[in-house]
């Protein structure tokens, strides 16, 4: 005999997806304020709404045209004159606040589009169903090589050159900073005014050039031996060589590599010992993210956070280790951080967050929850939106 | 915006924004709005504060004005969306324009921490002052991330400020030190963990990872005695013979470690897990540790490979086949890895 709450409790353990998709359909017709902090950020918070509105399979709630022409809108286009070697990137801008028009002879003198902003301009494309071949990628992958850090051969030329002419008091700082340089040759900028380079952006990069087929925007040799300078003593990846392994670097790093074609498809079957990366010393580090709560944590001690149980999962899941996971202690805690009203928390008895939401939704994916789509985890869609069907 | 706690009415009053259309240093400036598009798709809900900050940062952009109001305007938009790199790099254009004193610069970025410092473009902002600075930055650097180090010792952005700023910088004197003291304060600081590593390996003061191998087992030991289920500990010794994996299998420091902690019978799966890689990489357990994890088999587990009745390369075999019965059962939350693990032994291993 099952008393009121306990009917509650076995209701709640549920993941209950008509809730979710209700929660993604309120957020696309409207974002809440407090929103507004993150407005630089829009095509992303766009991105988990679509995005996740396909995993649920409740893509039919979005105006796809309308969808297009908003995301096309977005695009940083060179005018007829541009030079795509001029250094400036010519991809998606990810927020009004960043766009402005270009100026009356056409040149787009105010060019704010980001790396970030393009991967989820072209997820968002690639998702509703638009023709990609379409779109300028030409400009795009062209123009992406701008971002990306230069051949260290450069810098130690200007080694030398700095050694001979810089003033003896900046002498040894300048030629700290020039050798800071080298660690960083393969990485990305995410935007060509400048801005922090690390593994996020190696990611996008990849990503766009996977998903528009062309890889003549970056130097995947360089990419790679970045991020191989990124695997940390214990196995897993930090953002920049030298930093601390962490969950949402060690996917940047593993679905890199693999959309860039160096990781073999379910590489753990395979019994060669040699590899780009140490694969089991990796494999150890990512299955103990798995805490007794059943959740993951993004790096050793740290408590369990919903959105690891993409970053690790899908890692997992690449690597072809994804029945090392104790999926029903996972979903328990999953279930532990779903709020009655929709969406997902970071942890237990907090209130959702769209990003977390998102995350929550592909782990539940990556569970093979009835209802939902697969996913296609090196890319962060739906399979289904990843082949184009 | 959310009003400040503890505030009477009148007071909030006095602090409450006054708009940028009511003061009459603004007053020559025409906003300009924002243009959304015909069909926006996941509109935001701006407050009417948010949209009139945006209008006037975006008047001032076009017309590239770098002025001292136009510097504090950007701080004003940065307080909407602390993340808007258009308005921080606009913010870095003043700044160069007017020949600000970058010091008074990283009082800015420090105030803006102690509200949020998660935040990637204000750590690129503070990257970019430093440089600027060049090495007068240097301690006022190590300062600020320890400050920031001290409300959270696993920061993330702070530490890879950090690292930086010792790369670009220096000041590697003290940083082992600064490592044994968080280390201290929480032995499972697993950032403070990477940082001790990062020092030894790059440290221009010291001899290198081979150098310092021994005194730092000697330090990890003792640490991983004290709390063998700390997971840090344990891949730091592993990482301290990083590239020499011969070096690791015979150093008889590591099996003694194992062994104490597997007698201990608490707190042993990393122990387990240890010797399991170590024989997964040529190690041929003694005696005593073969004992000592016979010892740790229940009743239930597969008796049929007793090692004593092998030798060699099958006795190495049965002790890591027991290893990973026991991790079974003892991390069962992993139980299909240790299932796994079994299945991929071989004899030669």
């Amino acid at each position: 005999m099952m008393n009121s709450t306990e009917e509650e409790c076995c209701g709640r353990e549920k993941m209950e997806k008509d809730v979710h998709v209700t929660f993604l359909e309120l957020m696309y017709y409207l974002l809440p304020s407090p929103y507004e902090s993150q407005e630089i950020n829009h095509l992303t918070l766009a991105y988990f709404v679509i995005s996740g509105l396909d995993i649920l399979n409740s893509l039919h709630s979005v105006a796809k045209d309308a969808v297009v022409s908003w995301v096309l809108s977005f695009q940083a286009q060179p005018g007829a004159n541009a030079d795509l070697n001029d250094g400036q990137f010519y991809g998606f801008h990810g927020s009004r606040t960043s766009q402005f028009p270009p100026d009356e002879n056409g040149v787009l003198i105010h060019n704010n589009s980001h790396l970030a902003s393009t991967y989820c301009a072209v997820a968002i494309l690639k998702i509703v169903g638009y023709e990609l071949s379409n779109l300028d990628s030409e400009s795009i992958v062209t123009s992406m090589r701008n971002l990306q850090q230069p051949d260290g051969s450069i810098w130690l030329v200007l080694q030398v050159y700095v050694k001979i002419y810089t003033p003896n008091d900046m002498l040894e700082w300048n030629y700290f900073l020039f050798l800071n340089f080298l660690i960083y040759v393969g990485s990305f900028i995410p935007i060509h005014t400048g801005g922090e380079t690390d593994l996020r952006f190696v990611y996008c990069a990849a990503a766009i050039c996977f998903m528009l087929d062309n890889w003549s925007g970056m130097d995947k040799e360089k990419a790679k031996d970045f991020i191989l300078r990124c695997q940390s003593y214990d196995g897993g990846f930090g953002l920049v060589p030298g930093a601390e392994s962490h969950g949402g670097a060690t996917y940047c790093a593993i679905a890199s590599l693999r959309l860039m074609g160096f990781i073999e498809d379910n590489i753990l079957s395979s019994r060669t010992a040699a590899s780009l990366i140490d694969v089991p010393l990796l494999l150890d580090w990512i299955l103990q993210r798995q805490g007794t709560d059943g959740g993951f944590q993004g790096r050793p001690n740290k408590s369990s956070d919903t959105c690891y149980a993409f970053w690790i999962g899908a890692v997992l899941r690449i690597l072809g280790g994804c029945n090392f996971v104790d999926n029903k202690a996972l979903r328990g805690f999953l279930i532990s951080c779903q709020y009655k009203y929709g969406g997902f928390s970071k942890s237990p008895g907090e209130f959702p967050d769209l990003y977390h939401s998102f995350y929550g939704f592909t782990a539940f994916s990556l569970l093979e929850e009835s209802g939902l789509r697969s996913l296609c985890s090196e890319l962060g869609i739906t399979e289904n939106a990843a082949t184009g069907l | 915006m959310a009003s400040r706690s503890g505030e009477s009415e009148a007071e909030e009053e006095q602090h409450r924004r006054v708009p940028l259309r009511e003061r009459p240093e603004w007053s020559d400036v025409t906003p300009l709005p924002q243009n959304d598009g015909p069909n926006p798709v996941v509109p935001i809900q701006y407050t009417e504060d948010f949209v009139e900050v945006m209008d006037y940062f975006r008047a001032v952009y076009v017309a590239d004005e770098r002025s001292p109001r136009a510097l504090a305007l950007t701080a004003e938009a940065l307080q909407f969306n602390s993340g808007n790199y258009t308005v921080w790099h606009f913010r870095r254009l003043i700044l160069e324009s007017l020949k600000i004193d970058l010091h008074s610069e990283l009082g800015f970025v420090e105030r803006m921490a102690a509200g949020n410092s998660k935040n990637y473009q204000m750590w690129h902002h503070r990257r970019w002052v430093a440089e600027k600075l060049g090495p007068e930055a240097r301690n006022i650097e190590l300062d600020f991330t320890k400050k920031i180090l001290s409300i959270d010792a696993k920061h993330y952005h702070a530490w890879s400020h950090r690292q930086w700023v010792l790369q670009a910088l220096g000041g590697w004197e003290n940083e082992l030190n600064y490592c044994t003291e968080l280390l201290e304060v929480d032995i499972f600081n697993n950032s403070a963990w990477n940082q001790r590593y990062f020092v030894i390996t790059r440290s221009p003061f010291l001899g290198g990872l081979k150098a310092m191998r021994e005194s730092e087992v000697l330090y990890t030991i003792e640490a991983i005695e004290g709390y063998p289920e700390n997971e840090s500990s344990w891949r730091y010794l592993r990482g301290l013979y990083k590239g020499e994996t011969a070096s690791w299998v015979n150093d008889p420091q590591v099996s003694s470690v194992c062994l104490k902690i597997l007698r201990t019978k608490t707190n042993y799966v990393f122990a387990l897990s240890t010797i399991l890689d170590l024989i997964c990489s040529g190690y041929q357990p003694m005696e005593d540790i073969r004992d000592a994890i016979v010892a740790l088999k229940t009743t239930d587990m597969d008796k049929q490979n007793n090692d004593d009745d092998e030798i060699g390369d099958q006795q190495n075999l049965n002790i890591a086949r027991s290893i990973c019965s026991i991790l079974e059962q003892v991390d069962p939350i992993r139980i299909n890895y240790w299932i796994w693990r079994k299945s991929r032994l071989l004899p030669s291993t």
